[in-house]
């Protein structure tokens, strides 16, 4: 077994050794022709969009990057600057004030008003230190947020009686203008798509020769250390000026693109949750590395969009828990011994339950229905939730026994994470594991929304606890 | 004019109720940052969580029937219930998401917090639903009761808010002034490493911190659930906030620096309710912030720090 695992992953690395040493223009073309070809893979729009949506939250983690990764700026009114581009967009194209830009204009003139609301919020902040810095861009977050529900009774002091609406309160701004470039109307979701791919290699190109230029260099000095910067000579304002405004231009074009491909904004689409999510996204690669943004933004649209089906969402819980025991436990033999132990406990819980009250318990909700479905995949992952509804317990009233297993179940993982490895902890693991299965099957599987936000707030603390520089991050060293 | 002057004195009433449960969430946070310069981001999340302690305790003791206990008893068990669950809630968080982070580069506890504060959140959404719960106050404490001061109408629940809080601030600056316990804690925050040398139990102390800072977060979430009487998941996220940001105008890590910042908050969140629009009050809030920070960049009563390198 440890023979075949060697040479699986020696070859593995092998694979990864001949890709990173191909030209990075070469690996980064390669990436852009290979997700080119997802809409002639598919036809299935929703696929297509979640491809698209990938691309639109790369864009942005990787102009965030620019901002917290390189400089440094611990900046949490990002999400405005994505905000006032689609805004502004909504504002130039549609009917709400029945201007109706052409694009080619629109797009350049948001890039600017982007470097220039970069520095009216970066100017004041230069005199700010690190938190407060973080303080007042979250304000301005707040603020742009609170404008867009606001703003749409805009009443004029010098005029009496005339009500403006701006931003359409609520009801946002809908109909807007589809882009349309070099005489070209993009239409569908496929046009957007490949929109969003192009601004998303462009936006890298950027980045990246910015990083390598002496300018990127500066920035990621003064990221280390901004008073070393300054002592040797780097001009640490202007430089803080232009990471701002460089990360406001790109969020701004990119909320454009994402309203005419959305067709209306709502303040809603810039809430606070995206900007976590965005954050999340940027760390989850490694700060201050421009494939791990990419790949951050990847792994954290498609996952929640996997779990969106239920059954599908059953079948990765429980592979990724078998998995996880059998790769994580050490010794190696106790993941074979947990996993047993837990289904047997399973059937014995059943069985006393059944013994001494069965009314509590209900039979499987799920029903065959062989003639709607169609493929083996369907098929077979019906069959495994009716096979664990019949082995776990499988109440009637699942709410309040869910809900004492969650309360029960925190502490419990916490504890045993901490716990010294031995027999007691082997033995803990077994009634937790079922207690997380039976959660997961009650209280989960029921609120995928929340589940989906657990998931990610879980990860982003065990994520920090374990590899504090993200995934791809390098460990920094710090020096006192 | 006169419109203003007649209403002053009731927004300045006001403004203290609101000014009083910021100053206390800005306690904890001023606190925690003060000895190991982290932005507790859960810190609201705790708030959260003991407005919906007190909610049970409330909910225990006052079945339909009538309550089990004198008013007093009742809004004290509330304060006491809320105060222990927070404290230990927040050692607990210490514990599991900042601990193993003493030493890692200062944005990686940044994201911790992030990451606790959507856990906290999402596990009240998931055990006790998104709905409003609703702190039936008037069974308590009648609508009716209070006193006038001039033009201003305090009544009992805003009174006692106010109360209360100026107690537990006088109790925290005895503690921190005038106690072993304080002292050590003041030693941390000035320098980490020197006290550990000099003997001070630097884990204990941070312990404390967080269980006194959470305390307080959790009393100032039972006392908004008195006087607001709505408590939901998501309260905590704009209180934190209004708590981090009256901590910055007072000068973060500065005790007195918090309690000054969370009164004057509330008072320009209150006059820009009652004086200007309701619906601008964030706004105006955080161009006073700015405006503050831009004066002082260390906040009204924090000192100018000479970086050492």
């Amino acid at each position: 077994m440890s023979a075949s695992q060697l040479s699986l992953s020696g070859r593995m690395s092998g694979v990864i050794e001949r890709w990173n040493a191909l030209p990075i223009a070469t690996r980064f073309f390669g990436l852009l022709v290979a997700a080119a070809t997802i809409p002639f893979l598919t036809s299935n729009d929703y696929v297509i969009r979640i491809a698209g949506n990938v691309c639109l939250f790369a864009a942005l983690a990787v102009a965030l990057n620019v901002v917290v990764g390189y400089a440094g700026l611990l900046d949490l009114g990002f999400i405005a600057f994505y905000g006032i581009g689609a805004y502004l967009y909504a504002i130039l194209s549609s009917d709400q004030f029945g201007i109706h830009w052409p694009s080619w204009l629109t797009l350049p003139f948001i890039a600017l008003l982007g470097v220039v609301f970069g520095l009216l919020l970066g100017s004041p902040s230069l005199r700010l230190l690190g938190d407060y810095l973080a303080i007042v861009t979250l304000g301005f977050g707040l603020v742009f947020a609170q404008l867009a529900l606001t703003l749409d009774r805009v009443e004029l002091p010098w005029q009496e009686g005339v009500v403006i609406n701006v931003t359409g309160g609520t009801n946002g701004i809908v109909k807007l203008d589809p882009l349309s470039l070099f005489g070209f109307q993009l239409s569908n979701v496929t046009h957007y798509f490949y929109a969003l791919l192009i601004w998303l290699g462009i936006v890298l190109i950027i980045v990246h020769h910015l990083n390598q230029s002496r300018m990127g260099r500066a920035w990621r000095s003064m990221g280390e250390d901004a008073l070393a910067a300054e002592t040797m000579g780097m001009p640490t304002r202007r430089l803080k000026l232009l990471a701002f405004s460089c990360g406001a231009a790109i969020a701004g074009v990119t909320g454009a693109i994402f309203a005419a491909w959305q067709q209306s904004v709502f303040p809603q689409n810039f809430s606070t949750d995206v900007l976590i999510t965005l954050y999340a996204m940027m760390v989850l690669g490694g700060i201050s590395n421009l494939g791990g943004a990419a790949l951050g933004a990847v792994v954290l649209s498609v996952v929640p969009e996997l779990l969106r089906s239920p059954e599908l969402a059953r079948a990765i819980f429980y592979a990724t828990l078998t998995l996880g025991l059998l790769l994580f436990s050490k010794p190696r033999r106790n993941g074979p011994i947990i996993l047993i132990s837990v289904i047997i406990l399973g059937f014995l819980l059943r069985w006393i339950v059944q013994a001494a009250a069965p009314d509590l318990l209900t039979p499987p909700t799920i029903k065959v229905a062989a003639e709607s479905i169609s493929s083996a995949f369907d098929r077979a992952s019906q069959q495994f939730g009716i096979l664990v509804q019949g082995w776990i317990l499988f109440l009637k009233d699942p709410l309040l026994p869910g809900n004492i297993a969650f309360v029960i179940l925190i502490p419990a993982l916490l504890g045993l994470s901490r716990m010294k490895a031995g027999v007691l902890k082997l033995i803990l693991t077994i009634p937790a594991i079922y207690l997380l299965i039976f959660v997961w099957e009650t209280r989960f599987a029921a609120e995928p929304a929340v589940t989906r936000l657990l998931l990610v707030g879980g990860l982003l603390v065990v994520l920090m606890i374990f590899r504090p520089n993200g995934l791809l991050g390098k460990r920094k060293i710090e020096i006192v | 004019m006169e419109e203003f002057l007649a209403q002053l004195p009731q927004q300045l009433v006001n403004g203290l109720t609101l000014g009083s449960v910021y100053a206390l969430i800005a306690l904890g946070y001023s606190m925690v940052y003060g000895i190991l310069q982290l932005l507790n981001f859960a810190h609201g999340d705790v708030y959260m969580v003991g407005a919906f302690i007190g909610f049970g305790v409330l909910t225990a003791l006052l079945p339909e029937s009538g309550p089990l206990l004198p008013s007093v008893f009742i809004i004290i068990a509330m304060l006491l219930a809320a105060m222990i669950g927070c404290g230990l809630l927040g050692v607990g968080i210490e514990w599991f998401a900042y601990r193993p982070l003493r030493n890692a580069p200062r944005i990686a506890p940044l994201i911790s917090a992030l990451g606790t504060s959507i856990l906290i959140q999402n596990a009240i959404q998931l055990t006790l639903t998104a709905n409003y719960r609703v702190y039936r106050t008037e069974k308590i404490i009648p609508l009716a009761a209070g006193f006038d001061i001039g033009d201003a109408h305090i009544s009992a629940t805003r009174a006692l808010v106010i109360f209360s809080a100026i107690i537990m601030m006088i109790g925290l600056t005895y503690l921190v002034r005038r106690t072993k316990l304080g002292r050590a804690m003041r030693a941390v925050a000035i320098d980490r490493e020197a006290a550990a040398t000099m003997g001070v139990n630097v884990d204990r102390i941070i312990v404390l911190t967080f269980f006194i800072g959470s305390a307080l977060a959790g009393a100032a979430g039972v006392l908004t659930g008195l006087v607001f009487t709505r408590v939901w998941h998501t309260m905590g996220f704009n209180a934190g906030l209004k708590g981090f940001t009256a901590a910055v105008v007072g000068g973060i890590g500065n005790i007195p620096g918090a309690m000054l910042g969370g009164m004057l908050l509330g008072i320009v969140e209150a006059f820009a309710v009652g004086f200007i629009a309701p619906a601008f009050k964030e706004v105006i809030t955080f161009v006073v912030l700015i405006i503050i920070l831009l004066i002082r960049p260390r906040g009204l009563l924090g000192t100018t720090a000479i970086q050492k390198v």
